[in-house]
């Protein structure tokens, strides 16, 4: 992991030191930011354990555990309210059997909210990893899962 | 010689969410279709869009299907499009190329007018660029409706160096998008005002703050900024003007301006007491002008028409024109872009089209997750912002979204306080611990525990966040929720203990 840390740090290294690209940088590569990981991060940043902390578990994009395959967010904005994203979830959750926040069994699938995808006027909207489905009925939810399994 | 037809379609992240990418894969190998990706127009319900050339301009193939193709390559049942009466009914000037050009070409963006407002601001003094833009009466579009020239004079006799400008591309409020088509449909036009910007207050480099939910928008935007820069666009002066796109990742508290610039710095996205304000004392702590991305796509053609042209826009204290961005139960969701001025029922039935199949109007919520709910009482109220002030609401970016018969007011109140609790940054009380009591309140009575006290207690707890919180979440937060108390207190009352 040192070593790791150290490559990818360096490919980022700018004027004065910023975490959260560090971060960032770090988890595009690694697909998580390791709490391990936290010293050396702050070592080759010249700067505390504390404020690596403090950034990582500011932002809800970053991760401390690798997600599972495939990362499923619901957008829970107003439009995707109005037009009943609560059913599309509850649909996505009985058939994934797992919560929000949460990773099914076999490391599968992440199940995740999002508050806003800027996708309002064909909503309710559905991302899966890069794809963004919209118009999303519950009954949709299996076929389009289908593609993933 | 293969004669393929050109066949235009959308390449905005919703007309692809809504089957424009399908239609592109179904074609694409096809030697009989030339199909060129454009900007969306915006007529979201129309999506996908399929558009070709014909004498009388653009006809239109709406909610098209891949076995459509025939009778679109035949020119039958196709629509002019300057006969749709959503896109016929407004008065588009930031987007009156949506639709018609490609994001990426800067030719064409410059053969239909573009750059001439930069033209214009490097033949004025930095002071007469601002007295432009005091002229045009610009207000920040991205919720605030600050007078633009007023923080440009500030950034601009500002003494520290190296001055900044950073637009703010975290457009997070929800039933927003505006901000995302611009990003990925007509990238140049937000460097150009960038570009005026720096000019008029001196400044050296540039920022975009990019939501990560918007990966699309950074592709292109960095890409049109490599294009600007082998155009030697981003030059100052004889100076470098380079600019920088930044992608956040996920906090939407930075979406304001002191929290943006603290995570630009690569920090916890936390708010900074203002003043000093960023004009005087930003990224790390020199003059820095962080505006909406609306905002800056706007003020091109301020400088090439006029300050006096905007200014003939729009009503008394509101000028110009706003995009407003219809969402939720209306029939007919998409960007609308009309002058200040028109009544929210003038909007929702003229563009909106009324309900959605089925559905009865309830609510309609302006200005994103921390906006006002009307009930249908309230739908005469001008949009402009003053009248709203006056109602003791805001147009913020203008999202517009309805609610219909089935909405359950307690559960939506509760969700918006939840929205709160998770999204506030933790720098004041009365927003950290409010929030959270708030939503417990609110759980309470959606569980049938609530009693009046709760009631009054959401009140006076609403109350001490608009005055003491730092920042508009916090500040703002209570309104969705005091406001669906006040239209619909039937609804509240009956889920209570008796």
């Amino acid at each position: 992991m040192h070593e790791l840390v150290e490559k990818i740090l360096r490919q980022v290294r700018s004027g004065p030191p910023n975490i959260l690209k560090a971060l960032l940088a770090l988890q595009q590569q690694v697909g998580h930011v390791p709490v391990e990981a936290i010293p050396d991060i702050a070592h080759n940043l010249g700067t505390t354990n504390a404020h690596i902390a403090g950034v990582l578990s500011y932002y809800p994009d970053l991760r401390v555990a690798a997600p599972g395959r495939h990362v499923i967010r619901v957008c829970m904005g107003e439009s995707c309210y109005a037009n009943g994203c609560g059913r599309v979830l509850r649909v996505l959750q009985d058939s994934l059997r797992t919560d929000v926040g949460e990773t099914t069994s076999g490391g599968k699938f992440t199940l995740d909210t999002m508050s806003c995808a800027g996708n309002c006027a064909v909503s309710p909207t559905v991302l899966i990893d890069r794809d963004l489905y919209g118009r999303v009925l519950p009954s949709q939810v299996e076929t389009m899962l289908g593609r993933y399994r | 010689m293969s004669s393929a037809t050109r066949l235009y379609l959308s390449n905005d992240t919703s007309a692809r969410a809504a089957g424009a990418g399908l239609l592109a894969d179904a074609w694409a190998d096809r030697p009989d279709v030339q199909l060129i990706r454009l900007s969306s127009r915006g007529a979201f319900f129309l999506e996908p869009m399929v558009e070709r050339d014909s004498p009388d301009g653009r006809l239109a193939w709406c909610n098209v299907q891949p076995e459509d193709l025939p009778s679109i390559l035949a020119g039958t049942g196709g629509t002019p499009v300057r006969s749709i009466p959503f896109l016929a009914n407004q008065t588009r000037f930031t987007f009156a190329d949506f639709g018609e050009t490609e994001p990426l070409a800067l030719d064409e963006y410059q053969a239909r007018g573009g750059l001439k407002g930069l033209e214009q601001a490097f033949r004025l003094t930095p002071d007469a660029i601002v007295e432009e833009l005091r002229v045009s009466q610009l207000r920040g579009r991205g919720g605030a409706a600050f007078p633009v020239w007023n923080k440009w004079k500030v950034a601009q006799q500002a003494k520290g160096r190296p001055k900044s400008v950073v637009a703010n591309a975290d457009e997070g409020d929800a039933g927003t998008y505006c901000d995302r088509m611009i990003l990925e449909g007509d990238p140049f036009r937000l460097l150009e005002g960038m570009l005026i910007c720096a000019r008029a207050i001196g400044a050296s480099r540039g920022y975009v703050y990019c939501r990560q939910e918007y990966p699309a928008a950074a592709v292109t935007l960095r890409a049109a900024i490599q294009k600007a820069d082998e155009a030697e666009l981003l030059d100052i002066d004889g100076e470098p003007f380079p600019i920088e796109v930044v992608e956040g990742a996920g906090s939407y508290v930075c979406g304001e301006e002191t929290a943006l610039l603290e995570s630009l710095e690569g920090k916890r996205g936390v708010v900074r007491a203002r003043p000093p304000y960023p004009a005087q004392a930003g990224l790390y702590g020199q003059p820095t002008i962080v505006s909406n991305v609306l905002t800056f796509a706007t003020i091109p053609q301020i400088l090439s028409r006029g300050g006096a042209w905007h200014a003939s826009l729009g009503t008394e204290q509101s000028r110009g024109t706003i995009a407003l961005q219809l969402g939720g139960r209306v029939k007919h969701p998409g960007l609308v872009e009309v002058p200040f001025g028109l009544s929210l029922r003038q909007v929702l039935e003229q563009f909106g089209g009324g309900m959605a199949p089925g559905s009865r109007f309830k609510a309609v919520q302006v200005g994103g997750p921390l906006g006002s709910l009307f009930p249908a009482a309230g739908l005469e109220l001008p949009i402009c912002y003053d009248a709203f002030a006056k109602a003791g609401a805001v147009l913020g970016h203008g999202g517009i979204v309805v609610y219909d018969h089935e909405t359950d007011m307690v559960d939506l109140a509760r969700h918006f306080m939840a929205f709160t609790a998770d999204e506030s940054c933790g720098k004041c009380t009365p927003c950290r611990i409010g929030s959270v009591r708030g939503r417990e309140i609110l759980e309470r009575i959606q569980a049938g525990g609530g009693t009046l006290e709760d009631l009054a207690l959401l009140d006076d707890l609403g109350e001490t966040m608009k005055l003491a919180s730092l920042c508009a979440l916090g500040g703002r937060a209570p309104y969705p929720v005091l406001t669906a108390i006040e239209h619909f207190p039937v609804e509240f009352r009956s889920k209570l203990r008796t």
